[in-house]
C-alpha cells in the first residue's frame, strides 16, 4: 500500500507586483494511511502554501505531488475540483462556514458537488455530526447561532462527510480559547483513532501534541531530522515539558 | 450539482438580499409592464374594432351624399341593386324628440332603421327583439332602447321594460327590445336616450319624409376596400350627374377599414414608443442587475472559496449565478406582467377615448393573452442571461486560494 500523499521536490514560487517570493523550496514530505501529520511552522513560513498544494486549491511551480498515487499537476480544473469533492476535506483557521444556511446543508455542502442523492447526503452528514459530537438539538440551527467551538465542530463534520482520504486543516484552533481548542483536538484525535489521515497546520507547539508526526517548516524548507532534534532539544530547554507530544513514536 | 439543490441555493441567496433585489428589479418591472400594457391595449383595440359587429366592421362603407334633393329608400335600393360590390345596404333616417317616462324624461336621439339594419350591423339584443316587416310596413309605434338609455329613463340599465311604453315627442311607443350600445354615436351627454324606431315611423312621426340621411353598404367578403370605395364614388358622380370639380364636397364614402388602418398606423406609432420604453428600460434594468450580480460576486468571494475548496466547478459557480440572474429577471418580469394587464384595464378608457373619439361608447377590453406572457418570460430570461453573464463568468474564473482568503 502506497502513501496516502507523496509531495516530492515541490516549489512555490509567487510572483507578484512586488517581484517573486520563493515560498516552497523542495519540500518533500510522505503521508501513510491514518497518519495524524501536524506541520508547524512561524508566520510566513509557507505552512499555507503548502496546504493549499496538499488541498489540490493550488498547483506547484515545480516537482511532484500524487494524492493516492495520482499525479495531480496532470489534471485540469475541473478534474482537481472533482478530486476535492470526493477526496479531500478542508477544515479552516475561520472556519468558513454559510452563516445563514443550516448546520445540515453546511455539512451536506460538499455532497451538493459530488451529486450525492439526497437521501443518503441526510444520512451521510448526520453520522459526521454525530462523530464530531455536536448535539442533535443544534442540527436545524443557523451556523451563525452557533457558538466558535460548535461551529468549528461543524466545519470538521463537514471535512468529514465526504469520507475523504486526507483532512487537512490549517489553523483550525487559531481562532478558539484554549479550553474549546482541547476539544476540537481531542475530535481530530479521535477520527485518527477511527483510521482518519490528517494533516494538521498549526504554529502552536501545544496542538502538535496531539499527532502521531510533526515536520516542522521554515523559510520554505522542512527541517531534516537533525535540524529538527536541535530545535526541540532548544525548545525543550527554553520551556521544559513541551519536548514530545502525546502518541509521539 | 442537481437542479434541485441549485435552485435551493439560489433561492437562499436571493432570499438573503430582498430589499436590494426588489430595488434592482425594478427596471425590469417597468420595461416588461410597459410591453404587457402595449400589446394587450393593441390587442383589446383591433379586437374591439374588428371583431364585435355581425358582419366584419372591415367591410363597412359609410356613404354620403349631398345633391341638390334628398335622398330615399328608393335611392338606396337602386343603389344596392346596381353595386354588385355591396352584399347589403341599409340606410337610417335621424331625429329628436322629447322622450318620457311618467317620472323621468330624456333628449331622445333618434334613428329609424329597417328591420334589416339589425342583422347587418350585428346588433347584441340583451333583451326583447328587432322590428319585424310588419312594423315597418305599417308605421308601427315601437322603438328600441340601449342600455344608457334604459338607465336615463327608467334609473337602472338592468330594467324589464320590454313591453312598458314611452313617451316620443306626444305619441306612445311600445318598447320591444333593448340593445347593448348603439356603437357609432358621439354625441352622448347625461341625458340622451340613444333610441331606434321603424323608418316609416319615423318618416311620418319625427323626420316628415321618407328622406334618409347615412346608407351604410357591407361589401362582399374579401373585397378590396380602396377599390370598393372609388368604384362607388364614380357611381355616384355618374347616377346623380355630379361633375368632377364638386365631387370633393358632395360625395363621402369611407369604409370603416379606413378608419381600422388609421388606427392601426396611431397605435404603431404608440407601440414603437412603448417598445422603445420597454428596451430602454430592459437595458437600464438588466444594467441594475449586472451592477448587483458584481456586487454580490464582490461580497461572496469567500463563499465561492469555499465552495470551489468543496469541490465546486467552475461551470456549478456560472450556473449558480446565471441563475440567480434569470431569477431576478424572471420574478421582475412576473410582477411586470401583472401591473401591466392591470395598467392596462386602467387605461382602457383613456385609450378609447384616444382612438376613437370623446364620448365614444366603443368598448375595449385588454387581451390578455399566453403568446405574450410566453414572449415576456422569454425576454426577462434572455436579459438574464445577457447581464448575468459577465458577473457570473468573473465569479467562477475566482481563484480558490485568493478568494478563501479575501477579506
Ligand atoms: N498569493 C501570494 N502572492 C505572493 N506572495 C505570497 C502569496 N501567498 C503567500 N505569499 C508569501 O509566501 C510566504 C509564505 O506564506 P504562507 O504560506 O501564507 O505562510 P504561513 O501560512 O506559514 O504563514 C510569505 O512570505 C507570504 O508573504
Ligand atoms: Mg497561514
Amino acid at each position: 500500500m502506497g502513501y496516502v500523499l507523496d509531495v516530492s521536490g515541490v516549489h512555490r514560487i509567487y510572483e507578484s507586483a512586488a517581484g517573486y517570493t520563493h515560498a516552497l523550496r523542495g519540500v518533500s514530505l510522505t503521508v501513510s494511511r491514518g497518519e495524524f501529520l501536524c506541520v508547524m511552522g512561524p508566520s510566513g513560513s509557507g505552512k499555507s502554501t503548502l496546504m493549499n498544494i496538499l488541498g489540490c486549491l493550488d498547483r506547484p511551480t515545480s516537482g511532484t505531488y500524487r494524492l493516492e498515487g495520482i499525479d495531480v499537476s496532470e489534471l485540469d480544473d475541473d478534474e482537481l475540483a472533482e478530486l476535492r469533492a470526493l477526496r479531500l476535506g478542508f477544515v479552516f483557521q475561520s472556519f468558513n462556514l454559510l452563516p445563514r444556511a443550516t448546520v445540515m446543508r453546511n455539512v451536506q455542502l460538499p455532497l451538493i458537488y459530488s451529486n450525492v442523492a439526497p437521501s443518503e447526503r441526510v444520512e451521510r452528514a448526520l453520522r459526521a455530526l454525530r462523530s464530531v459530537s455536536l448535539p442533535a438539538e443544534y442540527y436545524d440551527h443557523r451556523s451563525n447561532e452557533l457558538s466558535g467551538g460548535q461551529m468549528q465542530r461543524v466545519a470538521i463534520a463537514r471535512a468529514l462527510v465526504n469520507d475523504p482520504a486526507l483532512i487537512l486543516a490549517d489553523e483550525p484552533t487559531g481562532n478558539l480559547d484554549s479550553a474549546t481548542s482541547e476539544m476540537v483536538l481531542k475530535t481530530f484525535g479521535r477520527l485518527r483513532d477511527e483510521g482518519k489521515t490528517i494533516v494538521l497546520i498549526t504554529h502552536d507547539p501545544e496542538v502538535s501534541q496531539w499527532a502521531d508526526r510533526t515536520v516542522h517548516i521554515r523559510d520554505g524548507k522542512l527541517l531534516t531530522d537533525e535540524e529538527e532534534r536541535e530545535l526541540v532539544q532548544s525548545m525543550s530547554a527554553a520551556r521544559p515539558g513541551l519536548g514530545a507530544g502525546r502518541g509521539h513514536t | 450539482m442537481r437542479v434541485r439543490d441549485l435552485m435551493q441555493e439560489t433561492w437562499s441567496a436571493l432570499d438573503a438580499n430582498r430589499g436590494r433585489s426588489a430595488l434592482t428589479v425594478l427596471g425590469i418591472v417597468i420595461g416588461i409592464s410597459a410591453v404587457i400594457a402595449m400589446t394587450s391595449l393593441i390587442g383589446g383595440i383591433n379586437k374591439a374594432l374588428v371583431g364585435e359587429l355581425g358582419l366584419s366592421q372591415a367591410q363597412l362603407v359609410y356613404i354620403n351624399l349631398f345633391v341638390d334633393r334628398d335622398l330615399t329608400y328608393d335611392d338606396v335600393d337602386k343603389m344596392a341593386r346596381d353595386l354588385t360590390d355591396y352584399q347589403m345596404m341599409v340606410a337610417s333616417s335621424y331625429g329628436s324628440a322629447e322622450v318620457s317616462t311618467g317620472k323621468k324624461k330624456g333628449s331622445g336621439n333618434l334613428t329609424g332603421v329597417k328591420p334589416a339594419y339589425f342583422t347587418a350591423t350585428g346588433a347584441k339584443f340583451v333583451d326583447g327583439r328587432a322590428f319585424t316587416e310588419g312594423e315597418e310596413h305599417s308605421g308601427a309605434m315601437a322603438i328600441i332602447l340601449d342600455k344608457e338609455g334604459v338607465r336615463t329613463l327608467f334609473g337602472d340599465a338592468d330594467a324589464k321594460v320590454v313591453g312598458q311604453t314611452v313617451r316620443v315627442g306626444n305619441d306612445e311607443c311600445t318598447i320591444v327590445g333593448v340593445v347593448e350600445g348603439s356603437g357609432g354615436s358621439y354625441m352622448s351627454g347625461e341625458d340622451t336616450v340613444n333610441a331606434y324606431m321603424p323608418f316609416s315611423t319615423m318618416a311620418t312621426r319625427v323626420v316628415g319624409n321618407r328622406s334618409v340621411s347615412q346608407i351604410m353598404g357591407f361589401a362582399q367578403e374579401g373585397s378590396n376596400m380602396e377599390q370598393v370605395v372609388d368604384r362607388t364614388k364614380d357611381y355616384l358622380a355618374l347616377t346623380y350627374n355630379i361633375p368632377e370639380s364638386e365631387r370633393e364636397d358632395s360625395i363621402y364614402v369611407y369604409s370603416m377599414q379606413s378608419m381600422i388602418d388609421s388606427v392601426n398606423a396611431t397605435m404603431g406609432a404608440f407601440s414603437l414608443l412603448m417598445t422603445a420604453v420597454a428596451g430602454i428600460s430592459l437595458l437600464v434594468g438588466g444594467i441594475g442587475i449586472m451592477n448587483m450580480m458584481l456586487t454580490n460576486v464582490t461580497e461572496r468571494i469567500r463563499e465561492i472559496g469555499l465552495r470551489k475548496a468543496l469541490g465546486a466547478r467552475r461551470s456549478d459557480i456560472t450556473r449558480q449565478f446565471m441563475l440567480e440572474s434569470i431569477c431576478l429577471c424572471l420574478s421582475g418580469g412576473l410582477i411586470g406582467v401583472a401591473l401591466g394587464y392591470g395598467a392596462s384595464f386602467g387605461l382602457t378608457g383613456l385609450v378609447a377615448a384616444a382612438f376613437m373619439g370623446e364620448g365614444s361608447s366603443m368598448q375595449v377590453t385588454p387581451l390578455i393573452d399566453v403568446g405574450t406572457v410566453l414572449f415576456a418570460t422569454i425576454i426577462c430570461i434572455v436579459t438574464g442571461v445577457v447581464f448575468g453573464w459577465y458577473p457570473a463568468r468573473r465569479a467562477a474564473k475566482l481563484d480558490p486560494v485568493e478568494s478563501l482568503h479575501y477579506q
